[in-house]
């Protein structure tokens, strides 16, 4: 069952959830396509991965976040959450080392014991 | 323990024979003394000057911020005296993180300069970071030392070009890979009695996942005015995941 947005209806031809807005603000993916694009950017991107940065995606985003708060397009909406969970699913594509806790460690907020040694 | 090396030569291989594991700890003698009376500490240490820098780190330096919310978030709120030592440290070493007692270690006789203690805080709360988030097994597990290590080398600042400018390593293509990679084995070597082998096997092996594990940053923060988008992006991240 899909989420309504209150006084919202559906986007016509998306009969799936509404959501009331971009992941992040508009604003926020042109700051990072302008900053993608930046000399100093593209200089730190080659030292880390030995490559330039591909910046068209953010310009893509970018548009389709316009699109969303201006026309509430379903296309544009579905476009914008496609590429935003591709960039979740590429931070994960590699198995973790680790096993993630459920709670904080026990012994975080234990008072230190001074004459306890290692 | 987990260590971090200021940028000059690594600390001196001690070769005893058949000694037990110390997991570092003889690189901060004081973990296991008494702590010294308030007026000692105060004249013939740097224990004051080392507590001013962390305060000014833990509230202006956005990447401590962030790592502070996220801590918080992850239900372990860091309090200033509790979880912060300014001591007098071996050799070369800036800081470590101790798991047995989830405190991280200012060497004081060692930081002198803001921006060092900028990174040295940073590094050692990634580790502290991880420790709070994932069963991570320092002292029997060397890839799971590895991979924090790999972490905090390459989220703190540590690899900078500059810094590595500054340490006689030239490189540009990639260079922050080599970087993060070589410091990560010189950590683990300065704290396990492993081979260098060992050492590199276990960091190789991690280098990908751990690397690419940008956590909680979400990008490589090359600046300050990275590490504030982070934080900005952290401090959106319910926004973010209701309307993915």
């Amino acid at each position: 069952v899909g989420r309504r947005g209150r006084g919202r209806a559906g986007s016509a031809g998306y009969p799936g959830r509404v959501r009331p807005q971009p992941p992040r603000s508009c604003e926020d993916y042109w700051g990072e396509w302008k900053h993608c694009r930046g000399l100093r950017h593209a200089f730190h991107h080659y030292y880390a991965h030995g490559e330039l940065p591909a910046c068209g995606r953010w310009r893509d985003d970018y548009e389709a976040c316009r699109a969303w708060e201006k026309n509430r397009a379903a296309a544009a909406q579905e476009a914008l959450c496609k590429s935003e969970r591709a960039r979740v699913m590429e931070r994960q594509k590699y198995a973790p080392v680790w096993k993630l806790r459920k709670s904080p460690p026990l012994d975080w907020y234990l008072p230190l014991d001074h004459d306890k040694s290692n | 323990m987990e260590e971090r090396e200021a940028e000059s030569s690594p600390v001196a291989e001690k070769k005893e024979a058949e000694e037990e594991d110390d997991f570092g700890y003889r690189l901060f003698p004081d973990r296991n003394k008494k702590p010294q009376s308030f007026l000692v500490r105060s004249l013939f240490t740097f224990h004051n000057k080392c507590q001013l820098m962390l305060r000014i780190t833990l509230e202006t330096n956005p990447y401590a911020r962030l790592l502070l919310e996220a801590l918080k978030q992850s239900g372990c709120t860091v309090f200033n005296d509790r979880h912060f030592s300014c001591e007098n440290c071996d050799g070369c070493v800036s800081g470590g993180f101790d798991a047995a007692t989830s405190q991280i270690v200012l060497c004081q006789n060692n930081i002198h300069q803001q921006s060092h203690m900028n990174r040295v805080v940073t590094h050692e709360l990634i580790h502290a970071f991880d420790h709070c988030r994932a069963h991570v097994d320092w002292f029997k597990n060397v890839k799971h030392l590895a991979c924090s290590e790999i972490r905090a080398a390459n989220l703190s600042g540590d690899c900078t070009l500059m810094n590595e400018i500054a340490r006689f390593k030239f490189g540009l293509k990639g260079h922050r890979q080599t970087c993060v990679r070589d410091r990560a084995i010189r950590s683990i070597l300065a704290v396990r009695k492993v081979s260098k082998e060992t050492a590199e096997k276990a960091v190789d092996e991690v280098f990908d996942a751990c690397f690419n594990d940008l956590e909680p940053f979400g990008r490589i923060p090359h600046s300050r005015a990275d590490a504030k988008r982070a934080y900005r992006d952290f401090q959106n991240r319910d926004r973010y995941n209701a309307n993915l």
